[in-house]
């Protein structure tokens, strides 16, 4: 048995690789820029410069790993560079790609960006002098710095070459505007490097060797983001080490974009009511729907079995959201009945001070009602139906008849010897019932406004917070995973005929 | 009994989905009639499924809800259906201009009528046919805002100015929402949302995975052989293909969703091809160096495992969750994009019927003889056992198409992936959920969700106790 099971989690690996790999990619493909989402300070236009802040967001880019390669091996071209990764703004990033996919020669290319980053630099570290302050006026002067240096930004992130050659010659205008002011004008600098930027920009397309794009080039990367995400920064194994991140298998699933916390504290919060509300309405649906479903398969054709089966039916056709606003528009409307409270788990009020674990369980059961009853009618509605499909098939066998002929009582032959093999089948469709129930939380929690994983990844969503949806992602599958090791093992202890030791 | 059987090779053939030699042996009526020489497993399993009666009843309110939901612009339109204005007639519900240009003869007056701004209630018409539900979806009714029920009164404004109880033709049946949106038009209208939603996502769900369920069934693990050398040139050929289909198109790719979605599922359909070229290519090249005894040893491509293990990993993601997050990465909401979603989801049902069905079918004596004659394995399969294998998935179908919609609503239902302007039924529960007075946003629109998914779930059920003959009553 203990050898079976160790199989069985020896299986969920490959699973659980995809699953973080799919994961992973969401993580990857979500739209925005992480930095932006959770840089706390102050939004600036692109085009504008900030050392600080262009500092501050180098060290978050550092801090959540971004400037690492994204996985173990990248399908590029010959043409491409092993490092273009460590380029972090996505419109530089874009036009660098494009640029490569134009000309296909790095060397050339290089110069022209290292041109460009040069002229950055000096506009950034530009500090107009007070001739050119006395003659032009502080607001013209700055504002021609500002026109300029968005210019060159716009530069940087364009890659056609009439929208380069135009920007160019705009630029060339711009240093000739304030040609009167000699060697005091803040865009002097322009004289010398204008020239050598086009200078490149020409060896650029005169030098293009296109053909290195056709070749395909497989490049290696031991340490990269995604395996940062899983094992972290530090030891991969012992995790010994890490500074920013332990990785998901030691728990870490990074900073929340919408709280700034740590998304496993909101989670750990959250996992406990998700937990008990699943398992509870799974109790809940076995417990009444084998009996129903034995009752059912008893007494076949009689009205209990039609009814019964009708009425299943249409509640295993009801929408969940339709059903928990039906009941709250029943049970807690104050039109209607008010017997239920509508929202939450417990008062808004908070528990009164001092008050025994009892008590707080008294307060907050008829909050649990409405919610557990929604959890559990769907799954125990499919769960009678299957009940009462195994339960005729085994009591058409001949070993039943063969218990009747004995003279057996019908509750014998019906609990003792129809019962457990009638269990099969319901205890493999568990697997099913557990995602099912994981899942189908989402909507019952945002209704009733219970703080589960559900509702975490409903407010994840809404407020695109990545790093929360991804954390559930991965969660919900990892406990479906348990929900089948459970199965299998309640199989096991059901069937005597399944032994496990081969 | 067995005799007869073999005697009739023509009816045997027919059986496709063959009904068991034990069902057959146990009741000698039945076997009679089923071995007849006019046999057909589908009139069969259509006869059986027509004794079905609720199957069979919500075949036809299926039927009626595609009809309220292809006629649905005739059905509930604001605009009249045909109108006569200042002596000229129009059609101004089958109009695409949404301008009129109207100059008097008489008069001389002109007057432009802007089609989607127009109170064509407060017209001055000559005659008029209105469509028999006067309102549209989406287009709220100014007068009867903040949630006016079936049986409140509802106001009416005529031509006058003066407010007057709403005339029985005009009514909102079934009440209106916030803004003044009419429930009914809403439901006519949210049902073609549902429905498409079924069909196409199915579509896409079915063709995945009849063609997977297929493979894994037909090859299993064992019975696609292949040369080593061939196996491992398509595997090397894999991320080569991968880069001059994507990865060297990607740009072209990118700058063509930017242009519009045509043109991209163009590209796409190149560089898929493309894909299959370099694959092609090289499974070729691999068949040139299939020599000798190491590259020209047979080797097993284990179909079947890989098959069922990405089935066996799709499922253990919770479905609802697993399409939130996919949903979520989409820059814009789109109903097509939760549609491929669903489909792309939602086909390992399916893949597994088909699965057991082809594990069944591939020892069957007319597969044999297909293979015999030297059939390629491509037409036995698609051309000879597909059409035998796909009665099974039938009902995972029927099942898959009732989840989906319950899923495209849970979805709009919870604002997550469908567009804010399309009325669907979910959202019209949605609205009702904020509002407990307003009761028929909840009946109605929930009780067109249980119908539908209703005569899904029924039509599913007839047809696994038509097609599998052991379930028989």
């Amino acid at each position: 048995m203990l050898k079976y099971i160790s199989k069985r989690i020896f299986v969920f690996i490959p699973t659980l690789f995809v699953i973080s790999l799919m994961a992973f990619v969401i993580s990857i493909n979500s739209p925005g820029d992480p930095v932006e989402s959770l840089y706390s300070g102050v939004k600036e236009k692109p085009g504008t410069f900030n050392a600080n802040t262009s500092h501050e967001k180098q060290l978050l880019r550092h801090r959540l790993g971004l400037d690492l390669p994204v996985f173990y091996f990248t399908i590029g071209s010959l043409a491409s560079p092993d490092t273009i990764y460590k380029v972090f703004d996505s419109n530089k990033k874009n036009a660098i790609e494009r640029l490569i996919d134009q000309y296909g020669n790095w060397n050339s290319i290089n110069a022209w960006l290292k041109a460009l980053e040069s002229i950055t630099k000096k506009i950034n570290s530009v500090a107009p002098d007070s001739v050119a302050y006395a003659q032009q006026g502080i607001e013209i002067t700055n504002q021609h710095v500002d026109e300029a240096r968005q210019e060159i930004y716009a530069l940087s992130v364009c890659y056609e070459e009439v929208v380069i050659s135009s920007k160019l010659s705009k630029l060339q205008k711009m240093m000739a505007a304030e040609s009167s002011l000699g060697n005091h004008s803040p865009l002097y600098f322009l004289h010398k490097a204008l020239p050598s930027c086009r200078q490149s920009f020409e060896d650029m397309k005169v030098n293009s060797s296109q053909w290195k794009n056709w070749i395909p080039c497989i490049r290696f990367y031991g340490y990269n983001q995604y395996h940062r995400w899983i094992f972290g920064d530090g030891n991969w194994l012992t995790g010994k080490g890490w500074g920013n991140t332990e990785g998901i298998i030691r728990g870490d699933f990074g900073t929340s974009f919408a709280t700034k916390q740590a998304v496993t504290k909101t989670i750990t919060r959250a996992i406990p009511w998700s937990l008990f509300f699943t398992i509870m309405s799974v109790f809940l649906a076995y417990l009444i729907s084998i009996p129903i479903g034995i009752r059912a398969a008893e007494k076949r054709g009689s009205v209990f079995d039609h009814g019964s089966s009708v009425v299943l039916f249409m509640l295993y056709s009801t929408a969940i959201f339709f059903m928990a606003t039906l009941l709250l528009l029943l049970f807690a409307n104050p039109a209607v009945f008010n017997i239920f409270p509508a929202n939450g788990v417990k008062p808004a009020t908070g528990y009164p001070d001092g008050i025994s674990l009892w008590g707080k369980f008294k307060i907050t059961l008829p909050y649990l009602i409405l919610p557990l009853a929604c959890y559990t009618y769907s799954s125990f509605a499919f769960l009678s139906r299957t009940m009462r499909v195994s339960m005729l098939e085994v009591i058409s066998q001949d070993y039943i008849r063969t218990a009747k002929a004995k003279g057996l009582s019908n509750y014998l032959v019906i609990y003792k010897h129809a019962l457990r093999n009638a269990l099969l089948p319901i205890i493999t469709v568990f697997a099913n019932i557990f995602p099912a129930a994981v899942g189908g939380a989402v909507i019952i929690e945002v209704i009733f406004g219970i703080p589960g994983m559900g509702q975490e990844i409903f407010q994840a969503i809404s407020s695109k917070d990545y790093p929360m949806i991804v954390c559930v992602f991965s969660l919900s599958g990892f406990l479906t995973l348990i929900g089948y090791l459970v199965a299998d093992i309640l199989y096991a202890v059901v069937d005597p005929r399944i032994t496990y030791s081969k | 009994m067995s005799e007869e059987k073999k005697s009739n090779p023509e009816a045997q053939h027919s059986q496709e989905r063959t009904v068991d030699k034990t069902v057959l042996i146990k009741n000698e009526e039945d076997s009679a009639k089923i071995s007849g020489k006019d046999f057909s497993f589908r009139k069969y399993a259509w006869k059986q499924f027509k004794k079905n009666k609720p199957a069979y009843f919500s075949l036809y309110i299926l039927a009626f809800l595609l009809v309220l939901a292809l006629l649905a612009p005739i059905l509930a339109n604001e605009r009249p259906l045909y109108m006569k204005y200042q002596g000229q007639t129009f059609f101004p519900a089958f109009s695409f201009a949404n301008n009129y240009h109207i100059k008097n003869s008489k008069t001389g007056i002109e007057e432009n009528i802007q089609l989607d701004l127009v109170e064509w209630k407060r017209m001055n018409l000559e005659s008029v046919i209105w469509a028999p539900i006067t309102w549209s979806p989406g287009k709220s009714d100014r007068y009867n805002r903040n949630y006016v029920g079936p049986n409140d009164p509802q106001r009416f404004i005529d031509r006058k100015g003066d407010t007057l109880y709403m005339p029985a033709r005009f009514k909102h049946l079934l009440g209106t929402n916030e803004s003044g949106e009419d429930v009914l038009a809403g439901l006519i209208h949210g049902g073609r949302v549902s429905l498409s939603i079924g069909f196409l996502s199915m579509g896409i769900a079915s063709i995945l995975g009849l063609f997977l369920g297929a493979l894994a069934g037909y090859f299993g693990d064992t019975r696609l052989q292949t040369t080593r050398a061939k196996f491992w040139m398509v595997i090397i050929g894999i991320p080569l293909a991968w880069f001059y289909a994507f990865s060297f198109r990607s740009f072209t790719l990118k700058d063509a969703m930017a242009h519009s979605g045509s043109s991209f599922l163009l590209q796409l359909i190149i560089s898929i091809l493309v894909f299959s070229l370099v694959i092609f290519i090289f499974s070729k090249l691999g068949k040139l160096f299939s020599k000798g005894k190491k590259l020209g040893q047979f080797v097993y491509v284990p179909v079947d495992s890989i098959i069922s293990r990405s089935i066996e990993i799709l499922n253990s993601i919770p479905t609802l969750i697993l399409i939130l997050s996919l949903a979520s990465l989409a820059k814009e909401e789109s109903i097509v994009y939760v549609m491929v979603i669903i489909g792309l989801t939602s086909w390992t049902g399916i893949a597994r019927f088909t699965r057991a069905e082809f594990l069944r079918i591939r020892s069957m004596d007319y597969i044999q003889a297909a293979q015999a004659m030297g059939f390629k394995e491509s037409r036995i399969i698609f051309r000879h056992a597909l059409l035998n294998g796909m009665a099974p998935s039938l009902v995972s179908i029927a099942f898959g198409i009732a989840g989906a919609i319950l899923i495209e609503s849970s979805l709009s239902f919870l604002g997550i992936g469908v567009p804010k302007d399309l009325v669907t039924w979910g959202k019209l529960l949605s609205q009702g959920k904020d509002n407990f007075h307003a009761w028929w946003l909840i009946v109605f629109p929930g009780i067109a969700i249980f119908i539908t998914v209703t005569a899904y779930n029924l039509i599913g059920d007839g047809l696994r106790d038509a097609l599998d003959p052991k379930l028989k009553r």
